[in-house]
This record gives structure tokens, sequence and C-alpha cells, in this order.
């Protein structure tokens, strides 16, 4: 078997094992969905607020749920740093390519399962709340959700690299709220307006989430996906690349 | 066969030499212990020889491969055990030789590779006795459970040369005791550089032993040509005698 699905094999059984990852990764996006459309549900029809509504809820929760995927990323990658296993594997015929991809691949095969997770929980929902989700459009979205997922592991991959085990995940949680606010994920960002759309707009966030509604939505228009997502996708390339010298550079450092 | 030979080999940390000017010689089938106190620049040169850290000066071969020019063929004759215990928490005794083996083995392929990677695992768990905790994660073992685990995953890749950096660090009498006993039926299959600075360990274990003050190696030799040498009894006394000359 090849080395980077080796220690690929290793990382989700260690990740397998950790009970927070299912709290974060699983548990967490579907208690948000459930809330969310509880508030939906209390939110008179006439006030025009869509955004919590199942179809903007879902893209929206599954893009945040990918946040917990870069703060597990950061853990799993910091945590390996901090003791001498990776010092170990540095002494085998690994490459630095084995460890990132190594690193990559589980955590965007887990951000998959988590959006399949969020995505079947939203049609029940959108079961009990009589709204019509397209089960086309979510597995449209599976896919589209992918570049981002590629974004924010590399995002954790770095901070895990940088960063020890007790600064990468502080760190994450400010990427976190970053992400969720300027994401545009609980509030409607268009509406809003202003310099904060401005903000938003100069942050790969709200693409992210604009692009899963719209596949949701079916809607596969150039201003509502095709741009949002060329974004994410040039963003995700650009992050994975700093992310792989970043880990080269500090297991060189590491090997001086 | 010379396993391994530096000529001048050196490591500069900014103001501060860790390792300077080693010249050593290692026959291959040798135990050899590398014998100091904290900082003396043990694991410094354990580093250099694994590939984990870039030579100042000088040069080391292992088996004829160059560390800085071949370091892949390196990699591939040699397993570490340091002095942490490194191995992956979460999985298992069994998962954790699994995957070391993969990560040797990557290259063989088929039903033919995973039987030779069971037998490999199965002999290794029998030759370190591991078989009661083969399932129980790595996590929940205790620190000399651990230590064989450890060791247990440098040999998977059947390293020519094993390196066991403190491998008795922090245990108690009785498991210190029953890894010696591992170690001495290792003697005769791997090379093995030990380095440590209990006495008592090198003296039972090693067939030569040099001591190491300040980076520089200042003795080397077998226990008896090191009483010899020093006119003390007793590698505690040879080593006090040895220190307080240098």
């Amino acid at each position: 078997m090849n080395r980077t699905l080796v220690f690929a094999k290793r990382n989700i059984i260690e990740m397998s094992r950790d009970m927070l990852s299912y709290i974060f990764c699983i548990a967490f996006p579907i208690v948000m969905l459930l809330i969310m459309t509880l508030v939906n549900e209390s939110i008179p029809a006439e006030s025009g607020m869509t955004i919590f509504r199942i179809d903007n809820l879902a893209g929206g929760v599954v893009i945040f749920g990918q946040t917990f995927v870069m703060l597990f990323t950061a853990l799993s990658v910091s945590k390996d740093r901090s003791g001498s296993f990776l010092i170990r594997l540095f002494a085998t015929p690994m490459k630095s390519g084995n460890f990132t991809n190594g690193y990559i691949l589980p955590m965007v095969a887990i951000a998959v399962v988590q959006s399949l997770i969020t995505f079947v929980v939203a049609f029940i929902i959108s079961l009990v709340v009589s709204y019509d989700l397209s089960p086309a459009g979510l597995i449209a979205a599976m896919i589209a959700i992918i570049p981002s997922a590629i974004m924010f592991t590399a995002i954790g991959l770095i901070f895990g690299t940088l960063f020890n085990q007790n600064a990468a995940p502080g760190l994450c949680s400010i990427i976190i709220s970053l992400g969720s606010f300027l994401g545009a994920i609980w509030f409607d960002a268009e509406s809003t307006g202003g310099v904060l759309l401005k903000i938003c707009r100069c942050l790969p966030f709200i693409y992210c989430t604009k692009a899963a509604r719209a596949a949701i939505s079916l809607d596969f228009s150039m201003d509502a996906f095709v741009i949002p997502e060329l974004i994410v996708l040039g963003t995700a390339t650009i992050l994975t690349v700093i992310a792989i010298a970043v880990f080269r550079t500090r297991m060189k450092a590491d090997l001086s | 066969m010379n396993a391994i030979i530096t000529e001048g080999l050196t490591k500069r940390y900014k103001d501060k030499t860790a390792v300077d000017s080693l010249n050593l010689s290692i026959d291959e089938g040798e135990l050899f212990a590398l014998l100091g106190v904290n900082g003396a620049g043990k694991t410094t040169t354990i580093r250099m020889l694994t590939c984990l850290s870039t030579p100042s000066a000088g040069h080391a071969k292992v088996f004829g491969h160059d560390v800085m020019a071949e370091p892949d063929e390196v990699k591939r004759l040699v397993g570490i055990s340091t002095q942490d215990t490194a191995v992956a928490e979460n999985l298992t005794v069994y998962e954790n030789l699994k995957f070391m083996a993969g990560v040797y083995m990557s290259e063989e392929k088929g039903k033919e590779a995973e039987k030779s990677i069971s037998d490999r695992i199965e002999n290794i768990i029998k030759m370190f006795n591991l078989d009661e905790v083969r399932n129980k994660k790595a996590k929940t073992l205790s620190g000399g459970w651990k230590r064989k685990l450890s060791i247990a995953m440098a040999l998977i890749g059947e390293p020519k040369i094993l390196f066991l950096d403190e491998p008795t660090l922090g245990l108690d009498v009785l498991a210190r005791r029953e890894l010696w006993k591992i170690i001495e039926d290792l003697k005769s299959k791997v090379t093995i550089i030990l380095t440590t600075h209990y006495m008592e360990e090198a003296e039972a274990l090693a067939d030569r032993i040099a001591v190491m003050i300040s980076g520089k190696i200042v003795e080397i030799g077998t226990m008896d040509e090191l009483e010899e040498r020093t006119g003390k009894k007793g590698l505690e006394e040879v080593f006090v005698e040895i220190a307080g000359r240098n």
C-alpha cells in the first residue's frame, strides 16, 4: 500500500477513536440544523427572512461543519508534532508529500461524510417542515463543497504545522468565528450591505456558503455558483500549496 | 563489515558544539553503547546517523551510504526507538505494528506481501511477548509495554542497524531487566547502537562502550580495556575516572 494511504489510514483511525471528533464534526452541525430550524419556525413569514430556511441553512451549516474539520486537522498535526511520533516517521523512507497528503485526504473524506449526514438530516427536516428540498441539489452540493473542504483542511494543516497543541486550536477558533460570521452563515450579508459586505467579499468564506447554497438550489448561474466556486477553488489551491510548503519547510528545519 | 563509519562528524548549534569531530567505526553485529551524562551529545549523534539532523561538518556512512548524500538508502537500513515512546496513541499494539510495516513495505503488493507483513508482525509480537496487549490501545499501556512496542516498531522494517536512544529511561527495575533480555536476544540479529546514562545497562549489554563528554568521545573500548586503561573496576568507577580527567 502507498505510504500516503498507510498514513491516511492511521489518521482516520486516530480520529475515529476520538469522541470529540463525533461531537464537533457530526453532532454539532446536526444540533445547529435543528436549533436554527426551530428559530426559523418562530420567525413570522411576513418578515421575509429566509436565511434559516432549510435550503439556506443546510448550505451554511455544512460550511460551518467544515470549520471544525479545520480544527481537527490543526489538532492532529500539532499533536503529532508535539511528540516524538513524527520524528520517528521522519527517520523512515516517508517523504513530506506522504505526510501532507496523508493529513489532507482523510480530512476531506471526513468533510464529505459530514456533509452527507448533514444533508440527510436537512432532507428529513425539509419533509417535516414541508419544504421542497431537491435531493439532486443536495448531491450536487456534496460535490460543490469539496474545494471548501480542501481549503479549510489546508488552513488546519498550516496552523497545526506552525503552532503548538495549545495555540493551534485557539487560532482555529478565530477562523471558526470569522468563517461563520463573515461567511454569512447566520445572517444575510447581501441585504446588510455596507462595509460588512465589502469585508465579507474580501475573504473566501462567503463564497463557500454561496456556492453550497446555489448548488442546493440547483442554480448553476455564473453569479450564484460558477464565480464563487472558482474563487473557493483558487483559494483552496493556493492555501494547499502554502500548507505543503510550510510543512516541508518545517520538516527541513526539524531535520537541520 | 563496518556498519557505521564517521569522520570528523560535527554538529554545531549557533554558539554550541553538540558533537565535536566524532571519529567512530562500528562493526556489523556489534552492540555499541554511547555513554554520557545528559547533554553529552549522544542523542545528537544518533540523530545525525539516522538522517534526523544534518551534520555541520564531517562525514558519516551507514553500510557504505553517506547520511547526507544518500538519506533514502540510509533510512531503509535503520530503525530508531527515540527517548520518548513514539507510538500512535489511539492505535492498538497490532495496528501500530501494521502501520509501521506498511511504511517500510509499501512497495510490496499483493496477497504475498500481505502475508509477509502479517508474518512479520506475528514474529515481532512473539519476540516481544506483546500478545496479551495486542488489541489494547497504545495510550492504555504502561511505560514498560509502550517502550517494548516502540522498540518493536523500530524493528518491524527489519533494519540492519537499530538505534536505541535511552531505551530504559524512566522504567522500573523489572521492566528494565525485561528490556535488557530482549536487547540481548537481538544482539546476534542486528547491529545495535545504544545510548544510555545508566552505567549498569552499558556494562551488561555492550560489546564496546564509548564515553562521550561535551560532544567528544574521550574513551572507547571493551569493558576490560576501559578498566585496564583507567585502573578502576566497574563501569561507574571507570566513568567517574574518565570524567574526572576531562
